[in-house]
């Protein structure tokens, strides 16, 4: 240590030691070798918890383990092509499918794929709607506002587990009061509804606007606050209506914010894992993070090239935000 | 009701009068249909809250008898009533949901979890968010894209590799080389197995946020603690850090909500579910179901407490919540 105090003559210190020496072989870092060592925690913590697994989920996809457990072998891309022609659908839970095996209701709704994709299309879209329709509420000046947001915000705050006991305990067959009714208009299965795919995937939708549409509200509402006031001031001398002034200045204002949030909330509900193992199980609605955790103990080849074709998927989307915000997403 | 017909405003009933007023001046229906809004979307919201207590209180031996929603006479037309309404009054299950299962430890091992992930983030994060808004340096921007597509994987790409490594069997190998590097502890049921996955999921978020803040303060005032004799390191404690105490309070309330939020690293790191090993909030709740009965008031009553934290930290901490969520998405 003390030899390198000597090599180091650029800034001059009565003190020594261990840590000054440390500090200042710091102070002579360039620019840019400070920011890389500053950065080498993250590169660690990152490198270890995501990169290496992500690269290693790649490489189990491609090996195949044997019935007996005892020797895995390279077999490239076979788990993928298997996956996507139905081979590999009877280690699959539950009777469920990867890709559809035809286009009629029940073989759509067994598969892995179309159902992931009908979740985060209908509640990004209905969480979009509503979350529009609070924050033009929010937007509003009004006693009480900071309270309504408050009560607003909570439902995102709530753990994904309490979460599904509420839904849970709504429709379950000894206790849940929703099912007779939401039974009567012929919306879920009047008896074993948690169990019934349809009614499941219903009702974990319901559940996933009830907690997210407070997300979405929140960032419209940023793009509905950054939009100069004095437009509305300008319309309203020119004769618009309410519903001229929402068509023709804030929906075009608010539209890019809109796109960026519908994109970001698209890759979080394609991940939907924890809401159905509370309110239903996954070998009814059988989402693609559903069939990872349910075949890594027993088909690890299977189960990996589930996660990157699920990991794809959401690469695709990310491609999308980048290309939307362009520069502006970094 | 039955005024609508007469001629003067005067004689006209309440509702009559307002339609009318209405039509000469629209604002009263934009102000009505801004109340039903609002009214609509507090009930949704506070609904299932409600459900929970109304399901909590009910005493267990009532659990099955009858229904929630009681008919009620009124006037001679029977009808059901909207609402569902507690079968008996037990404020007991809140007593028994500790004694039944160790509730509170489970909680605490939640707040322990979500504390330790939260320091480690605002650390790691701190260090970044000062490079990426601070310094610039050649790949800061592929940097900070990498981070961000990080960030948008599923948790499901990561889990199969971790939970091999956290079950300690078989020794970490470098990926398509095959050359084993070593073999970690088994680290399934600590807080390691999940505080690990939990930082490396939550970081990018506080990156982005300590960014903003930290690439908005004034460089003279670095500089001028940097003339004073402060270390590099010091000027980002004493200075930038202090000065983004609402940044890093934002970060940090984020990280701590989504921690105590997060369900599947929670559920499958934690292979038992007992609080003495580890299992967080998830592992608490659920226990109320796999034993012999399901004791579905227990349940509900277990989830009305797991959720007063983070319903007393929303209240607080709103508007650090609401900048936060807002900057780290749209990355302002």
């Amino acid at each position: 240590m003390s030899a390198d105090t000597a090599a180091e003559p650029a800034r001059e210190s009565r003190q020594s030691g261990p840590v000054v020496v440390f500090l200042r072989w710091l102070e002579n870092l360039s620019d840019t070798q400070y920011a890389y060592l500053l950065l080498t925690p993250v590169f660690v913590l990152l490198g270890i918890v995501a990169i290496y697994p992500l690269l290693r989920t790649f490489e189990l996809s491609l090996y195949a383990v044997s019935t007996d457990l005892s020797s895995v072998r390279f077999v490239g891309l076979d788990n993928y092509v298997a996956l996507f022609t139905g081979e590999k659908n009877r280690f699959l839970p539950g009777g469920t499918t990867f890709l559809p095996t035809g286009f009629d209701a029940a073989s759509l709704l067994d598969s892995a794929l179309v159902i992931t994709l009908i979740f985060a299309v209908a509640s990004v879209l209905f969480e979009t709607l509503i979350g529009l329709g609070q924050a033009l509420v929010l937007d509003q000046d009004f006693y009480g506002r900071r309270w309504v947001r408050a009560a607003i915000i909570i439902p995102w705050a709530v753990p994904i587990v309490i979460q599904g006991m509420m839904f849970f305990l709504m429709f379950d067959s000894n206790v849940g009061f929703a099912t007779p009714i939401l039974a009567d208009l012929g919306v879920v299965a009047p008896t074993n509804t948690l169990n019934d795919t349809i009614s499941a995937t219903f009702i974990i939708i319901v559940a996933d606007i009830w907690k997210t549409s407070a997300f979405m509200a929140l960032l419209i509402l940023a793009g509905l606050q950054s939009i100069n006031r004095s437009l509305y001031d300008v319309a309203r001398v020119a004769g618009a209506s309410k519903w001229q002034q929402f068509r023709y200045i804030t929906l075009p204002l608010i539209l890019p914010t809109i796109g960026v949030a519908v994109l970001f909330r698209s890759v979080q509900a394609m991940r939907v894992y924890g809401i159905i193992d509370t309110v239903s199980s996954c070998t009814v609605v059988p989402s693609l993070s559903c069939m990872v955790v349910s075949t890594f103990n027993t088909h690890e080849g299977t189960s990996a090239a589930i996660a990157f074709v699920t990991a794809a998927i959401i690469g695709v989307v990310v491609m999308g935000i980048i290309l939307w915000q362009g520069e502006d997403a970094i | 009701m039955s005024s609508e017909a007469d001629g003067t405003a005067d004689d006209a009933g309440p509702l009559a009068r307002w339609a009318r007023n209405a039509i000469h001046n629209p604002r009263r229906v934009y102000r009505a249909l801004f109340y039903v809004a609002m009214a609509f979307f507090m009930v949704t919201t506070v609904f299932p809250f409600y459900w929970l207590l109304v399901l909590a209180v009910t005493p267990q031996e009532n659990l099955l008898s009858g229904s929630f929603l009681p008919t009620v006479d009124l006037f001679g037309v029977s009808g059901t009533f909207p609402l569902p309404v507690p079968k008996g009054f037990n404020p007991a299950a809140f007593v028994t949901v500790f004694e039944q299962v160790p509730f509170h430890l489970y909680v605490l091992n939640s707040f322990v979890l979500a504390a330790t992930t939260t320091v480690i983030v605002l650390l790691v994060a701190s260090l970044a968010g000062y490079v990426f808004g601070r310094i610039e340096f050649p790949g800061r921007a592929l940097l900070m894209l990498g981070i961000l597509a990080i960030s948008y994987f599923p948790p499901a790409a990561f889990v199969i590799p971790l939970f091999q490594a956290f079950a300690g069997n078989a020794p970490i190998t470098i990926p398509f080389i095959g050359v084993p590097l070593f073999t970690p502890p088994r680290l399934l049921n600590t807080p390691g197995s999940m505080v690990m996955p939990f930082s490396a999921l939550f970081l990018p978020l506080s990156i982005f946020i300590l960014t903003t803040f930290y690439g908005q303060i004034p460089d003279g005032l670095e500089d001028a603690a940097r003339v004073e004799g402060t270390t590099r390191l010091g000027a980002l404690f004493r200075v930038i850090v202090p000065l983004s105490a609402p940044g890093v309070a934002t970060a940090g309330v984020l990280t701590f909500i989504s921690v105590y939020n997060e369900y599947f690293f929670s559920s499958i790191m934690a292979t038992s579910p007992e609080a003495s090993k580890w299992s967080p909030i998830v592992g608490g709740i659920l226990s109320y179901q796999t034993q012999y009965t399901t004791q579905y008031n227990l349940m509900a009553a277990a989830s009305v407490v797991g959720v007063i934290p983070v319903v007393v930290l929303v209240i607080i901490a709103q508007e650090r919540i609401v900048s936060g969520l807002t900057a780290g998405a749209l990355k302002e």
